[in-house]
């Protein structure tokens, strides 16, 4: 074990103290027992997360994020689902060339996205009269879209390492189209099915710069909460509520991890 | 099975997300593309000529170069340190004998990234703030007086940044480097090479294509940034993001908006071009 | 250079790749190390080169102890499986790559370039990519890149393995001549024993980290001292059965066999080659056991005979097809072959 060696890995484990101690401390802010945010606490803890769950705008915040993602997840799904399947098991001109434009929605920077659907639901409002800012609708669309491309990536690439082989056998044996996709697909895509659903649901609830755009008044995502408390305040409530959020996204993960290897989904 | 009923099946199970897509992507960033040509006014919000002035006045106007030059310098500083850091975690994840060890960095890095801009923004604030951990620390040592002004600072949105984009480099790298074999940097230290001097001359050219896939990715991430500037830069620091949101759901003024948010569009294109021809050359 | 490996030891947990190997290379001697998957010939290759540590025992090149020496302090030229030649560099760049790093100049590094692609006889590809070369060249380059550096042992990790058959018999003889030429100690480490046999002065065979022999192909073909080796050098019969006294050998059946060499009484298995045994209808000397034919098969020069014996051992017997059929499938026979041909073995 040379000089050399020892600060590498020094150097390597501050890196991920780097990335991974914000979170830490942010944890452990939540539970300090002052007012206002100081080191070191002087005790400990469990008030904020009652006072954060008693503040309408996280509440709501979290409701919100909560609905929109689960059915942004499904949504995301039911169409993501069948497109995967279309783009693993079937060749056709232009197959490649899909695959990127679905996964479009991953190179459209977030601020640009929203900004765009927003003024794109007010001519549509203009012209048609359908009111789509500020709806639950409107902002499952955008939300889908974030969803989307991790439902793809997750799917197409369980699909990919499962090949047809025994689709085609399947078939061979008598089954058709909708039999072969339920009796053996589906089962076998299952774990893939499952990390598509959990990241789906994370990229949804986390998401901010669309739903800035086009939530309504009176109603709020999680994250835009956590943001415009931060831009007045900085104490261990809002440090509560993120640490609600680190727990519900760690919690996805790890049931992830139960499916998908997710050391190799990258 | 007949080629048409194929391509019918194909395409009626791949139409509805398409159609999504197309729908809610695709025309509204045309859209924007549309407005950007367009003219502000007041009244009526927008007079319906083609003019190319809201890119005139990003140009020209010193306030609006002055943000578009500091983002840039911001991300390219930014991308710069994510890369000088994350390359030699890439390489010790890559190069990791344990799957199970691998696995365990892979997840580690990943997690942040996935709890979300909000909530890292919100954790950097808590650690930088006057009343935060840095600060305390400092303080409790007795190494400062007074706390430091380390939140709303360019410096501060360039911490936040690296960390955001961190998790991006370390996987582009590692993969990159996963494919570039273990024997042929045996070779090199078996012709005489230090490891240090292989990782110089063997695994540093042959990892060029990632280096520039990644940092293409994070300079992307940075330009186009709200979160972090916004929370960790204050009001004192001006970046596209928060710009674009301004112009657009603030001030009204959807022509220049618009305008703002095609310039980080075709950056982002551009980069992507970029890292996507680059990854493709290969040497194998 | 010779190179010295004592009492190598390397474990991994529980299991012992390397298990007490020791062995005297010769200068300018050409050592294979065969063996199946896992008997540790590539871990022992790799701590000569300097790749793993052991955990005991000692390395020396000549008079100098290189145990703890890392790599790229020793002088070894190593030929890795798969080649890993440096795609980003050209062929010339690729030989030239160890010099470089040891300060020679470059007119000297030219010189000595140009001397090497030569003596492998790729001068004119000089300027080409690796990916432009095909197997047997890159292996050439590979060779010309290790020897450069003047190594002082040249150690070949499953050189061949990479080639299809025809060039692997090509390439082997080559690469002994150049290896001759040179007059370079070298290890090749090998699963392949026609290989092993075909070129190497003597080999080491290995099984489960332990080195069973080491010898010349005629050492371990006509005097294996194992089970193992006997059987994994060619052919070998084997009949189970115990040795009763020096030279005499009850089988199972309580048959009585001779044999030659030396063996400790106890339970053995008594061995001798398929082309030593001969297919007879009388009385015969030497050994002879009651057999029915099982198979014949025509192979050409040579004809194939398998063997049921009376207590159940599959045996083998080729024998030259020039002499014709010496008997036909569901004959009953006498297996025999004599004392000088026999030897016993045991685990």
């Amino acid at each position: 074990m040379t000089a050399g060696r020892i600060f590498y890995f020094a150097f390597v484990i501050a890196a991920l103290v780097f990335l991974v101690a914000p979170l830490a401390v942010i944890v452990w802010a939540s539970f300090f027992a002052d007012k206002t945010l100081s080191f070191p606490p002087s005790g400990y803890t469990l008030d904020w997360y009652a006072r954060a769950w008693d503040m309408e705008e996280f509440a709501r915040g979290f409701v919100m994020s909560t609905q929109v993602a689960v059915c942004a997840t499904l949504t995301s799904l039911a169409l993501g689902v069948p497109a995967s399947l279309a783009i693993e098991r079937f060749r056709f001109p232009g197959r490649e060339t899909l695959r990127h434009v679905l996964l479009a929605p991953m190179y459209v920077p977030a601020i640009v996205a929203g900004a765009a659907v927003y003024l794109y639901y007010i001519q549509v409002e203009i012209a048609t009269t359908l009111q789509l800012t500020a709806t639950f609708p409107g902002l499952l669309a955008a939300h889908t879209l974030v969803a989307l491309p991790w439902t793809m990536r997750l799917v197409t690439a369980s699909l990919a390492a499962n090949g047809s082989l025994a689709e085609e056998a399947a078939r061979s044996l008598g089954a058709n189209a909708f039999q072969t996709f339920f009796y053996v697909t589906l089962p076998v895509i299952r774990p893939g099915l499952i990390a598509a659903a959990l990241f789906s649901f994370i990229a949804s609830f986390t998401e901010l710069e669309m739903s800035l755009f086009l939530v309504g008044p009176g109603k709020t995502t999680l994250p835009i909460a956590i943001v415009n408390y931060l831009e007045w305040n900085l104490d261990s409530t809002i440090a509560a509520v993120a640490t609600v959020q680190i727990f519900i996204i760690g919690t996805a993960l790890l049931v992830s991890d139960r499916f998908v290897n997710l050391g190799k989904a990258f | 099975m007949l080629e048409g009923k194929t391509r019918l099946r194909a395409g009626a199970l791949v139409f509805p997300a398409l159609l999504l897509v197309a729908v809610f992507l695709l025309a509204p960033i045309g859209l924007i593309l549309r407005f950007s040509l367009d003219v502000y006014d007041p009244s009526t919000l927008m007079k319906g000529v083609f003019s190319a002035e809201n890119y005139v006045k990003l140009l020209k106007d010193p306030f609006y170069t002055g943000v578009l030059l500091f983002t840039a310098q911001v991300a390219a500083l930014s991308t710069a340190v994510c890369l000088l850091l994350g390359y030699p975690v890439a390489y010790f994840i890559s190069r990791s004998p344990s799957e199970k060890l691998r696995s365990i960095l892979i997840i580690l890095t990943v997690l942040p990234l996935l709890m979300g801009n909000a909530v890292r923004s919100a954790a950097w604030m808590v650690v930088m703030g006057s009343n935060g951990m840095i600060n305390g620390l400092l303080l409790a040592l007795g190494v400062i007086n007074e706390p430091i002004k380390i939140l709303y600072t360019p410096t501060a949105v360039v911490i936040g940044l690296v960390s955001v984009l961190m998790p991006f480099a370390i996987i582009t790298l590692q993969s990159v480097l996963d494919s570039i074999p273990v024997s042929l940097e045996e070779a090199g230290r078996s012709l005489g090479y230090s490891p240090l001097r292989t990782l110089w001359a063997v695994v540093m050219p042959l990892s060029i294509p990632g280096i520039v896939a990644a940092g293409a990715i994070c300079f992307c991430l940075a330009m186009n940034a709200y979160a972090t500037p916004v929370l960790i830069g204050g009001p004192s620091v001006h970046m596209m993001g928060p710009l674009v949101f301004q112009q657009i759901a603030k001030v009204g003024n959807w022509p220049f908006g618009s305008a703002l948010a095609w310039v980080l569009m075709m950056v982002t294109l551009v980069m992507t071009v970029i890292s996507a021809t680059y990854l493709n050359r290969k040497y194998f | 250079m010779a190179v010295t490996l004592t009492k190598l030891v390397k474990a991994y947990g529980e299991m012992r790749a390397v298990d007490d190997v020791s062995v005297a290379i010769r200068e300018g001697e050409l050592l294979a190390l065969l063996g199946p998957s896992g008997c540790g010939k590539t871990t022992t290759l790799r701590i000569v080169a300097g790749f793993v540590e052991p955990d005991s025992g000692t390395v020396h090149f000549g008079d100098r102890d290189v145990t703890r020496v890392p790599v790229h302090k020793r002088k070894v030229g190593m030929v890795f499986q798969g080649y890993a030649l440096f795609p980003h560099l050209s062929v010339a760049e690729n030989v030239e790559f160890g010099l470089k790093v040891r300060g020679w100049d470059k007119p000297k590094v030219a010189e000595r370039v140009k001397e090497m692609l030569d003596w492998v006889q790729l001068g004119a590809l000089s300027e080409r990519r690796p990916r432009q070369l095909s197997g047997g060249q890159q292996q050439r380059v590979a060779l010309a890149r290790a020897m450069a550096i003047k190594p002082d042992v040249l150690l070949l990790d499953e050189p061949f393995s990479a080639l299809d058959a025809k060039l692997r018999l090509q390439m082997r003889t080559e690469i002994r001549e150049l290896q001759q030429s040179a007059g370079i100690t070298s290890v090749f480490v090998t699963h392949d024993q026609d290989e092993a046999m075909a070129i190497a002065d003597r080999i080491g065979v290995m099984n489960h980290g332990k080195l069973e022999q080491l010898g010349s192909a005629e050492d371990l073909y006509q005097r294996p001292v194992s089970r193992f080796v006997a059987g994994f050098i060619g052919k070998c019969n084997f009949i189970e059965g115990r040795v009763v006294s020096p030279g005499r050998f009850e089988t199972k059946a309580g048959q009585g066999l001779q044999f030659t060499g030396e063996h400790a009484v106890g339970p053995a298995a008594l061995c001798f080659r398929p082309e030593h045994a001969q297919l007879t209808s009388g009385p015969t000397p030497g050994n002879a056991i009651p057999v029915m034919v099982k198979a014949v098969t025509y192979l050409g020069p040579s004809t194939e005979y398998e063997l049921v014996a009376g207590s159940g051992e599959k045996l083998l017997v080729t024998a030259g097809s020039v002499s014709g059929r010496a008997a036909e499938q569901g004959a009953k026979v006498s297996l025999a072959w004599k004392p000088e041909d026999t030897f016993v073995v045991s685990d």
